[in-house]
């Protein structure tokens, strides 16, 4: 298969390799296996590095120049369910404190909740201006990583 | 004579000290959770004992059961490594009074200095230059609330509110306006009391455009208490160091002199023994002024042993059986710095990340030292601190020492955890970093709205091609065992030889 979606900031990004004698292209850029697991890559502008690639869950980690990026795949088919106004427990934790309450319009920057995760406190702030429309959570609750904290509508 | 030493930690600093003993000669008893069996640390030790408990305080807090465990080995030594039981002053005193070989200072002087206000008194008294700050006793919440507030008012703002139990940045605000001041010394109490069992708070000026200028105490029995010069730490995120280097890039010989005899004063103000560390803050107007004393080996103790020749816990091994120091007079050759790795999202205001350490592979090449808690294939759990390894390099001279440190951290590759590697990497171009003019405000003041990498978009589109050739090829699906049938290939002479003659 050569067509590929990740996801990324800015929405689905879809790539669409290119198949050349020793490997794929993509947007000037040239690629072959080393066979050890790394991937030799001429960039555009004719220099030559070499990525280190791992795929762990969905996404792919890619190494190269100093630079690491991560790149969350979408499997064909599979409807992107990202989670509107939704705010998510960056991590395993326990919650602390609750700042609101339901039906408060909070502003953003606005912090919203306590968690405690790695014996350091961490604030949940509002992203934007909004309503809270609901709390999933109460103080002395544990959260798990990606569990919704509390719903904002704008 | 030390035979056996029990290291009464975890991670990188359990593996520093694993390899130290082995290297001396001394047998090793690792301790561990059940919820760190087959990490890295564990595998170096002669003997493992699984610690019987399913949270920090029931294991590696657990006084009881590790000196239960020390003597049922027949340890004849505890190391406790930093953070965990290393400053629990009735913890040194059970090891001693079990019989039990205590490689750090006297009980009593972890107790002086370990409790921050004891230790700013002790100090006033020994004559060494206090913070401006003023210490609240009350046990009370409301009691110490009220004369915090009322303290705070003669102290002046901006102000810094510490835990006296505190460390790491545990415990510990600065506030630059008195509106939120009560938030903030209820957060810091909260913290302190969850950390440290202990709600005490204090209060110092806070001295910004300050330069974190600590210096490494060595004392024996035999007499002799000596510094190791300086390092200077001022490069700090939330309290926690993340840079540090020695030589201190604008420190002259006559302050590491007068630094260094104030630390030494500090040190034998509580008859210290063994490997300490007293911290300064030095004011843009020149002065110094006593933070506190570190009664243990500190995270950041690889850059003087590069810059000075030292094996600082080879010192504290020698020192704790009673045998002088071998260090000679102080002696600072080229520049040594060291990064803190994390497994942390510096992108997301710093947020604590996990995930599985899928390839980690350090860089390679002179004047490199890597001291690691973690391996390739391990899996970086929410259960401890997301510090995963240091990065040291040393070089001539600071600039190329800064240059070696560039090119080390653009070749670690670490895939499947986010860690702060880029952030490091760009830290190292940052104008006071290369200026030398770090003060513990510079990441604040650097980066006032939050880090985010500098963009390279022609790398990013070469790693979208990466990865989509990767899941074109089915990377992720080829596995070791092709690499296995080939290592099984011909049978090797040596075992038939082996068999003949057992």
């Amino acid at each position: 298969m050569m067509q590929h979606q990740f996801s990324s900031s800015d929405g689905p990004i879809e790539v669409t390799l290119t198949r050349t004698d020793s490997g794929y292209s993509l947007a000037g850029h040239t690629l072959e296996s080393t066979g050890d697991g790394r991937l030799k890559i001429r960039l555009s502008n004719g220099r030559i590095a070499y990525a280190h690639v791992a795929k762990a869950g969905d996404v792919w980690w890619v190494h190269l120049a100093g630079q690491t990026y991560r790149w969350e795949r979408i499997e064909p088919g599979s409807s992107s369910s990202q989670n509107e106004g939704g705010l998510v427990a960056p991590m395993p934790g326990k919650v602390l404190d609750v700042l609101v309450k339901t039906g408060q319009e909070v502003q953003a920057g606005t912090p919203l909740m306590v968690l405690e995760a790695m014996k350091m406190e961490h604030r949940i702030v509002a992203a934007k201006d909004g309503v809270v429309t609901a709390i999933h959570f109460e103080a002395g609750d544990q959260v798990t990583q990606g569990a919704v904290l509390l719903e904002l509508d704008e | 004579m030390i035979t056996k030493v029990l290291v009464a930690n975890r991670g990188e600093i359990a593996c520093r000290i694993l390899r130290a003993c082995r290297e001396a000669g001394i047998q090793t008893v690792a301790v561990c959770a059940p919820n760190d069996q087959g990490t890295l640390f564990t595998e170096m030790a002669d003997e493992l004992v699984v610690l019987d408990g399913d949270t920090i305080a029931t294991t590696y807090l657990d006084q009881e059961q590790i000196i239960q465990a020390a003597l049922s080995t027949g340890s004849d030594a505890i190391h406790p490594g930093f953070g965990f039981l290393s400053e629990r002053a009735p913890f040194a005193r059970s090891v001693k009074q079990s019989g039990i070989i205590w490689i750090g200072p006297s009980p009593e002087a972890i107790e002086q200095m370990g409790d921050k206000m004891t230790a700013r008194q002790t100090m006033r008294n020994a004559g060494v230059p206090v913070i401006p700050g003023e210490e609240v006793e009350s046990e009370d919440e409301h009691e110490a609330l009220a004369a915090l507030v009322e303290a705070s008012e003669r102290v002046g703002y901006p102000l810094l509110l510490k835990a006296s139990s505190g460390g790491g940045g545990k415990g510990m605000r600065a506030v630059y306006d008195p509106s939120d001041f009560l938030q903030s010394a209820e957060g810091a109490r909260r913290e302190a009391v969850a950390a440290f069992g202990d709600g005490r708070i204090y209060i110092e000026r806070l001295l910004n455009g300050s330069k974190h200028i600590e210096i490494q105490i060595l004392a024996d029995r035999h007499g002799r208490t000596v510094h190791l010069g300086e390092r200077e730490c001022s490069v700090q995120r939330r309290h926690q160091k993340v840079f540090e280097e020695a030589p201190g890039p604008t420190m002259t010989a006559e302050l590491r002199e007068a630094m260094g005899q104030a630390a030494i004063q500090a040190a034998q103000a509580v008859s210290y023994e063994g490997a300490g560390t007293v911290e300064f803050l030095l004011a843009p107007s020149g002065e110094f002024f006593f933070l506190e004393m570190n009664t243990r080996i500190q995270v950041e103790h690889p850059v003087t042993e590069l810059v000075t020749g030292t094996d600082i816990v080879r010192e504290q091994l020698r020192i704790a059986s009673g045998q002088p120091m071998s260090c000679g007079d102080l002696n600072i050759r080229g520049h040594a710095i060291e990064v803190r790795l994390y497994a942390e999202d510096a992108a997301n205001n710093f947020l604590p990340s996990i995930g599985p350490l899928a390839v980690f592979r350090p860089p390679e090449g002179p004047g490199i030292r890597l001291d690691a808690g973690v391996r390739e294939g391990d899996e970086v759990t929410p259960n401890y601190d997301p510090m995963l390894a240091k990065l040291i390099v040393w070089a001539p001279s600071r600039e190329e020492a800064l240059q070696r440190m560039r090119r080390a951290l653009d070749d670690f590759v670490i895939l499947g955890t986010t860690t702060n590697v880029r952030f490091l990497r760009e830290l190292c171009d940052a104008q006071p970093i290369v200026d030398g003019t770090t003060t513990t405000t510079t990441i604040d003041e650097h980066w006032p709205n939050g880090w985010t990498p500098t963009p390279a978009p022609l790398l990013e589109d070469a790693s979208l091609l990466a990865a989509a050739a990767g899941e074109t090829m089915g990377m992720h699906r080829t596995t070791t065992a092709s690499l296995d049938g080939e290592s099984q290939g011909l049978p090797s002479p040596f075992s038939t030889l082996n068999r003949r003659y057992p």
